[in-house]
């Protein structure tokens, strides 16, 4: 929010903005943001002579995103986000992202590109800025119009995308850039964009190709070693060694399916400092909410797990077309491995040292745990769109219930059990087995009813005055508002929404304030839910496209 | 890979509650997870929190806990961790894809001659050829008062 503001300073005041700048000045953090922008204006030098860079207003593992102006030929000031890749990045990872911006971007909602400038392994994309909300910030202040507009414009998005053969992996709000006054919206960040079996965007094929990979660590064990421990050392040390074996395992794999680890776990060391979306939520200026510092918290603790297993990278050069059959089973011979043997544990709640032996199952599973589908998090190797319109289910999910993150969960396994805890665990289950996995749960845990569910966490609930039979009434609203015992956080929000219903009563008649107030949540259709239920499908193949989705009756007549 | 467990020393029963998965195919090593607690939807955290938020509940920390039961091996090391280790020595430290490596220092790995030799390399001839394609709309200031136009920006 500190852009929002100080953008609008800018136009409005512009002494006003100087003064604000100066006093932030003193701030560390802002001169150790100059020193970033000085050694990004030095790596690449070409930016002298075209940008004003204000401030950095993103950071990521794998890129820092800057605001700057540039004047066009058209004779207008424009503002633009100058994302600077890290200069370990591939060349054809950079390609990659730059060709899904130039082909598939710049309508509909994708981000566009507008130039790119590069200095050695220094590649700066620039892109138009588009001032953007933070999702916490507005989540409980949209009316259910907004929302119907917001996953309405969601949809276009990944239509275009999934209509190039690009799945994104990493839809969430803070890649989702929303400008709520000028109604605009772009998906950004295609950094971890893989493409489908028939992918319209070239590059994306290149590094595709499994057997390829598979040839390629192969054939270079120090490939394959950097490539699956790339964990830094500051990650835990279970992470690292499941990486380790991961590629060892990888590397003698007879699967197809096996899918590299980039620069695995990455991400997983840097937790608490950065988040893969740059352009979004994590930026320094979008906390301005009363949640802010229990907010900021949570959601880097959230990202934290973000991994990036799966971005993969298969250059060409490297291939080579040895068939990996016999080398894999010729080196688990030597390491006195079982290959495959099959054990009794299967579908049971047991594991042993025969089953346990086998090689780890390595699928993508890039983008933030609580927005994965259930095949990425039970690691099916074949993963397609379907995986995007998951995790825009779960955006939606957070916009009906009010609640963001809706999950939160460290790891792959824990928000499998928070899903199975909405979606029913028998459901869950069934599900899995239609992409080839067996899920053995102990806990019985019935499917819930979506509105109730919704209307309950966003406490809109008012239990009799709907007819739907399986929504009880009487305790609801209790259980709607938060119990503040032994919860400092929770007693501190709680005060915080009494002073804003109190605000809000004062200034009108109560009755009004409440009709306005309600923004339209007091009505929601059943059509929300019916596609919300749609977009939370457990089963990929039958889970609705973005192309259906449009055509949803929940979009009938949307005024745009 | 978050849920390898010890090879060795995790094998009998799986302690309630768990979630095991494993691929039909019986061909990979089936993956698990141990809680102390299987998760609930706890209506009664305050908006916008996630119904699923712990924290509060466990300050303790039971994802500590859950990280533990996984995984034996790396249980004294989760413990022995600092939770937040200075940003800055984290920053440093990943993978280069260029050379293949790891390094311990960003700055440090990008100035090797390996990296070097690479950063200016063709190999970034991809990369160009997509730029060549952009059509370049900036007015370029040579110094405060010149104008000039830029037709080649990258190198």
């Amino acid at each position: 929010m500190e852009t929002m503001l100080k953008s609008h300073r800018d136009e409005q005041h512009p002494h006003q903005a100087e003064d604000f700048h100066r006093k932030l000045e003193q701030n560390s953090k802002l001169s150790g943001m100059k020193k970033d922008i000085e050694k990004l204006y030095e790596a690449v030098p070409q930016l002298v002579n075209v940008f004003k860079i204000k401030e950095k207003i993103g950071e990521g593992t794998f890129s820092s995103v800057y605001l700057a102006t540039a004047q066009l030929q058209t004779g207008f000031e424009e503002k633009m986000a100058l994302k600077h890749l890290i200069p370990t990045s591939h060349p054809l990872r950079i390609a990659a992202e730059l060709q899904c911006l130039t082909v598939a971007g710049g309508q509909d909602n994708v981000m566009g590109v507008k130039y790119c400038f590069r200095k050695n392994d220094h590649v700066v994309i620039v892109m138009p800025y588009l001032e953007h909300e933070s999702f916490l910030d507005i989540l409980n202040s949209l009316s259910f119009e907004e929302v119907r507009e917001y996953m309405f414009n969601l949809f276009k998005a990944l239509r275009r995308i999934h209509h190039f053969g690009i799945v994104h992996r990493d839809v969430k709000p803070s890649n989702f850039l929303y400008n709520r006054q000028l109604k605009k919206y772009a998906l950004v960040d295609f950094g971890l964009a893989q493409g489908t079996p028939d992918t319209k965007i070239e590059l994306l094929k290149t590094a595709h190709s499994e057997d390829q990979q598979e040839s390629c660590l192969q054939n270079n064990p120090a490939v394959a070693l950097g490539n699956g421990v790339s964990v830094s050392d500051t990650a835990p040390k279970q992470i690292q060694q499941s990486a380790s074996k991961a590629a060892d395992r990888r590397s003698s794999s007879l699967s197809k399916a096996q899918i590299k680890q980039g620069r695995g776990g990455k991400e997983d060391s840097v937790h608490h400092s950065v988040q893969r979306s740059v352009f979004g939520e994590r930026n320094f200026n979008v906390y301005t909410s009363t949640y802010q510092e229990n907010s900021c918290t949570k959601l880097i603790k959230q990202a934290k797990v973000i991994d990036v297993s799966s971005r993969k990278l298969v250059t060409k050069k490297k291939i080579i077309s040895t068939k990996t059959v016999s080398n894999g089973a010729a080196r688990k011979a030597a390491s006195g491995c079982p290959l495959n043997l099959p054990c009794d544990c299967y579908a049971t709640d047991r594991v042993c040292s025969v089953c346990l032996s086998r090689r780890q199952q390595v699928a993508p599973r890039a983008g933030t745990p609580g927005f994965r589908a259930p095949e990425v998090l039970t690691k099916c190797p074949t993963q397609t769109t379907a995986i995007d319109m998951w995790s825009a289910g779960i955006i939606f999910l957070s916009l009906l219930s009010g609640r963001y993150p809706f999950f939160k969960a460290s790891d792959d396994l824990t928000a499998l059990a928070q899903i199975m805890t909405v979606r029913g665990s028998r459901e869950t289950i069934q599900a899995a087995r239609t992409f080839g996995k067996s899920v053995v749960c102990t806990q019985v845990v019935p499917a819930q009813n979506l509105r109730t569910l919704c209307e309950k966490l966003r406490g809109t609930n008012n239990g009799c005055k709907r007819s739907r039979g399986e929504v009880p009434c009487g305790s609801e609203n209790d259980s709607a508002l938060p119990c503040a015992a032994d919860k400092p956080c929770a007693l501190e929000t709680l005060g915080k929404q009494i002073q804003y219903q109190k605000s809000f009563q004062e200034g009108d008649g109560a009755l009004e304030v409440k009709a306005t107030d309600m923004k339209g949540w007091d009505q929601v259709p059943d059509e929300a839910y019916d596609l919300l239920d749609k977009l939370l499908d457990l089963n990929p193949a039958t889970r609705i496209t973005a192309k259906e989705a449009l055509l949803h009756p929940f979009f009938k007549d949307i005024r745009l | 890979g978050k849920h390898v467990t010890a090879q060795k020393s995790k094998t009998g029963r799986l302690k309630n509650p768990f979630i095991r998965v494993e691929d039909t195919s019986r061909q990979y090593r089936p993956f698990y997870l141990q809680l102390p607690s299987f998760p609930f939807l706890n209506y009664s955290v305050p908006k916008p929190y996630s119904p699923f938020e712990v924290d509060k509940k466990y300050p303790s920390g039971q994802k500590q806990t859950q990280s533990k039961q996984r995984n034996k091996i790396n249980s004294d090391k989760d413990c022995g961790m600092p939770a937040q280790l200075p940003q800055k020595d984290k920053k440093k430290r990943g993978y280069c894809e260029c050379c293949g490596k790891k390094y311990e220092d960003l700055q440090t790995h990008l100035e090797s001659e390996r990296h070097q030799n690479f950063a200016q390399s063709t190999q970034y001839k991809v990369v160009d050829d997509i730029i060549s394609k952009l059509v370049y709309e900036f007015v370029t200031y040579k110094d405060d008062t010149t104008k000039i136009r830029r037709t080649k920006c990258s190198t």
